[in-house]
């Protein structure tokens, strides 16, 4: 088990720059994920670690030893692909004692630790099947058996479930999240499915254009997301947007545009002096938009027009129209709304979270 | 004039003829199926047929009672065989292949049902003018096959010897054309830029007719004028001290035809392997190389664990057909060594078969001669077939 460190990293294809000097710690047995859009450089990056590609300038540690130089046999990591890259010609027994043989270890070490990792991953009974013969799931399986027989410092998991149905891949996160607590090793996980960060994280880095936008626990980031993009991007469904400016009124705050006023406490914003008549963003989660009358702040209420109501089962989104402005809410499934009708609703004061229009970062505590 | 018109008509009319002869067979097929029960159709037909085989033998001047009879027969096995064989609803492909099936037929079967007849007679020069003039050539039974093993085809060598040889000269120029095909493709797969261009070089000797190719080898090793020879002079020039180690300009044509004929064969065959190789080593997932850095295998690892098992599903059918290609290639030996009179050290089974017909004029013993090869080379693809889909099933 190991720590990981980051330093600078820059990582270039001739004049396209990927990785913008990314600095990032992870320490031992932490399960840290990386999420991004694709393209944000997100799998370059652990590419890097695994020592597939040549950084361009910066270091890379792990255990506090420099691997820049390092071969990727030699930095004691395992990986797992997005496409598995299982031998085809080999059985599974094959491909997760082929690392071991190659280090010549003997036959009876070998036999012992893929014995042990197909008891973990119950692949008792497939060891002898070529991997055409495994459905999606048991190939992921066995891509984490040949990472587990190594006893890596450090496992790498490159988008492991994208491959798989959705069914299919909720079991696997949750073995994978078990898989964790068996092993409690350093894992850096890579993916850009936010459901799966939040999920299994234990750290969430969220990637966007090659740049590191925020690094913390995951409700941290859903809590206070540091920047537009991450507020943006982490969450289901995702966060409404709204640009305006921060307007003052007899001692009180507001922000407006051409459609809505709302009432911005001054709990939540309290530099708003510093920024009236500024553009912002205002960010607000479909979850904390309050429709029922019992708990709304019915002096600062506001008004729409139900757009369309998507029924999801247990609970249903409610777009509303503010104008031009369309905001989504979820409630309660059967609720009273319906089409066409008004809806008076407020905010949850507590979760705004407000940005700078020009530097999209955020600027409410 | 005239004559330019007649040999046009000539043309004109043979065309005509293959065109009648299409029609004919498509005409038959499609009252095969749609009156199949009816059997006054299939009178009809052999009526039809049977007239039409008059009238052709008749207008090439061929019209023998004995040959007359022959296609009788052949057309009544023709006519129950298609009642036997041709069931079902679907005749589109029978009447879209049918074409194919008659040029086949023309180009490949007739000649080897002819070489089987051969074969059991005694066809050679002192009965050629007796074929010619009677129609019949003495029956000889299995004498020509009992020749082949016993008899030399040719002044220096006998038909074991022969075989060795052939077997030899296949499978060094098969295991050449491997192992510097794979050595290109490896390369060729590494380079990034300039790609087009490097494929486009070293396809060359492959996209070259034969003829030029060999000739054109031929020439660089005259042992005067010869670029081999002359680089060879030119080395001694610089470096005097290898002299000493016995290197010297070598008569390739004269003293070493084999050696000279198996370097050219073996630069004429590579780019096949490589073009075959390469596309196999294309078609291979880049993720299991990372895969295989990552468990640790280095070059050579990576090439025996994961390039090699993952290319011999296209490796092991072009090395199939590269050793029939080979062992039946005449064009190499023939064109090297000289077309008539020249050595016959470096003659393999089908050179030497092609003299002993063509220049010993012996063709019922040639005829036996092919079909021994036929039955070797037979032999050779069935068990490679036998041992790829064996390890294939195993596999799995």
């Amino acid at each position: 088990m190991a720590s990981v460190t980051f330093k600078n990293i820059v990582k270039k294809y001739n004049e396209n720059l990927i990785l913008d000097n990314v600095s990032l710690e992870i320490k031992d047995h932490e399960f840290v994920v990386v999420v991004g859009p694709s393209g944000c450089g997100k799998t370059t990056l652990l590419r890097l670690l695994a020592g597939l590609e040549e950084i361009t300038s910066g270091d890379i540690e792990i255990d506090n030893i420099r691997v820049n130089d390092l071969p990727p046999s030699k930095r004691e990591i395992a990986m797992v692909f997005q496409d598995y890259a299982l031998y085809p010609h080999m059985t599974v027994r094959e491909n997760m004692s082929f690392a071991l043989k190659l280090r010549r270890f003997s036959r009876e070490e070998i036999d012992k630790r893929v014995n042990e990792a197909a008891a973990i991953l119950q692949l008792e009974n497939l060891l002898d099947r070529m991997p055409r013969q495994l459905s999606g799931g048991q190939r992921q399986r066995v891509a984490i058996g040949r990472a587990i027989v190594r006893k890596p410092k450090v496992f790498l998991f490159d988008e492991p479930l994208s491959n798989l149905d959705a069914k299919l891949r909720e079991e696997m996160r949750v073995e994978i999240a078990k898989l964790y607590q068996k092993l409690n090793s350093t894992i850096v996980y890579v993916t850009h499915d936010q459901v799966e960060a939040m999920t299994l994280a234990g750290r969430i880095v969220v990637m966007n254009k090659g740049i590191v936008q925020q690094n913390g626990t995951p409700l941290d980031v859903y809590r206070k997301p540091q920047n537009s993009f991450v507020a943006g991007f982490i969450g289901s469904p995702t966060m409404n947007f709204m640009d305006g400016k921060i307007v003052s009124e007899k001692d009180f705050f507001y922000f407006q545009n051409k459609d809505v006023k709302i009432f911005i406490p001054s709990f939540v914003f309290p530099e708003a002096q510093d920024y009236a008549g500024r553009e912002v963003t205002l960010g607000v989660r479909p979850d904390d938009i309050i429709l029922d009358s019992a708990k709304m702040d019915h002096a600062n209420k506001l008004s729409a027009t139900v757009e369309v109501i998507e029924l999801l089962g247990h609970r249903e989104n409610i777009y509303l129209r503010l104008g031009e402005q369309r905001i989504l809410a979820v409630g309660e499934a059967f609720g009273e709304l319906s089409p066409n009708a008004r809806a008076e609703f407020s905010l949850n004061y507590k979760n705004l979270h407000i940005f700078d229009a020009l530097t999209k970062k955020r600027i409410n505590p | 004039m005239s004559e330019i018109l007649l040999s046009l008509g000539q043309v004109l009319s043979f065309m005509l003829l293959i065109a009648a002869a299409i029609a004919s067979v498509e005409l038959y097929l499609w009252a095969h199926f749609k009156y199949h029960d009816k059997n006054s159709i299939f009178y009809a037909c052999a009526l039809l047929f049977t007239m039409f085989a008059a009238f052709i033998l008749k207008a090439a001047g061929f019209l023998t009672a004995n040959a007359f009879l022959l296609f009788l027969l052949f057309e009544i096995f023709l006519i129950f065989a298609s009642k036997k064989l041709l069931k079902g609803k679907k005749y589109l492909p029978y009447l879209l292949s049918a074409p194919a099936f008659l040029g086949l037929a023309a180009l490949l079967m007739y000649p080897f049902i002819f070489q089987i007849y051969l074969s059991f007679h005694d066809l050679k020069l002192t009965t050629i003018m007796q074929w010619k003039e009677t129609g019949s050539i003495p029956f000889a039974g299995f004498k020509q096959y009992l020749a082949v093993f016993t008899v030399p085809p040719l002044a220096e060598a006998g038909f074991f010897k022969l075989l060795w040889r052939t077997l030899g000269w296949t499978f060094i120029n098969v295991f050449f054309h491997v192992l510097g095909g794979l050595t290109l493709a490896l390369m060729l797969s590494e380079i990034t830029r300039l790609k087009g261009v490097y494929r486009t070089l070293l396809v060359i000797p492959w996209a070259m007719p034969q003829v030029v190719a060999v000739l054109a080898m031929r020439g660089e090793f005259h042992s005067q004028y010869g670029f081999v020879n002359v680089m060879i002079k030119k080395a001694l020039d610089i470096f005097p001290w290898l002299a000493s180690l016995g290197v010297a300009p070598v008569n390739w044509l004269s003293d070493y035809p084999l050696l000279t004929c198996i370097i050219i064969n073996i630069w004429l065959g590579i780019p096949f392997m490589t073009v075959i190789i390469l596309g196999g080593l294309q078609s291979i997932s880049k993720s299991y190389y990372d895969a295989a850095e990552i468990d640790g295998a280095g070059y050579f690892q990576k090439l025996f664990y994961i390039t090699m098992p993952l290319i011999k599903p296209v490796l092991m059918p072009a090395v199939t057909l590269g050793t029939v290609w080979t062992f039946n290639n005449i064009n190499v030996i023939y064109l090297v060594t000289g077309q008539a009179g020249g050595t016959e050290q470096a003659d393999i089974l089908v050179s030497a078969l092609y003299k002993a017909a063509f220049t010993y004029n012996r063709y019922s013993y040639s005829a036996a001669f092919a079909m021994v090869i036929f039955l070797i080379l037979f032999a050779i693809s069935i068990s490679y077939s036998k041992i790829f889909s064996e390890r294939k099933e195993g596999k799995i």
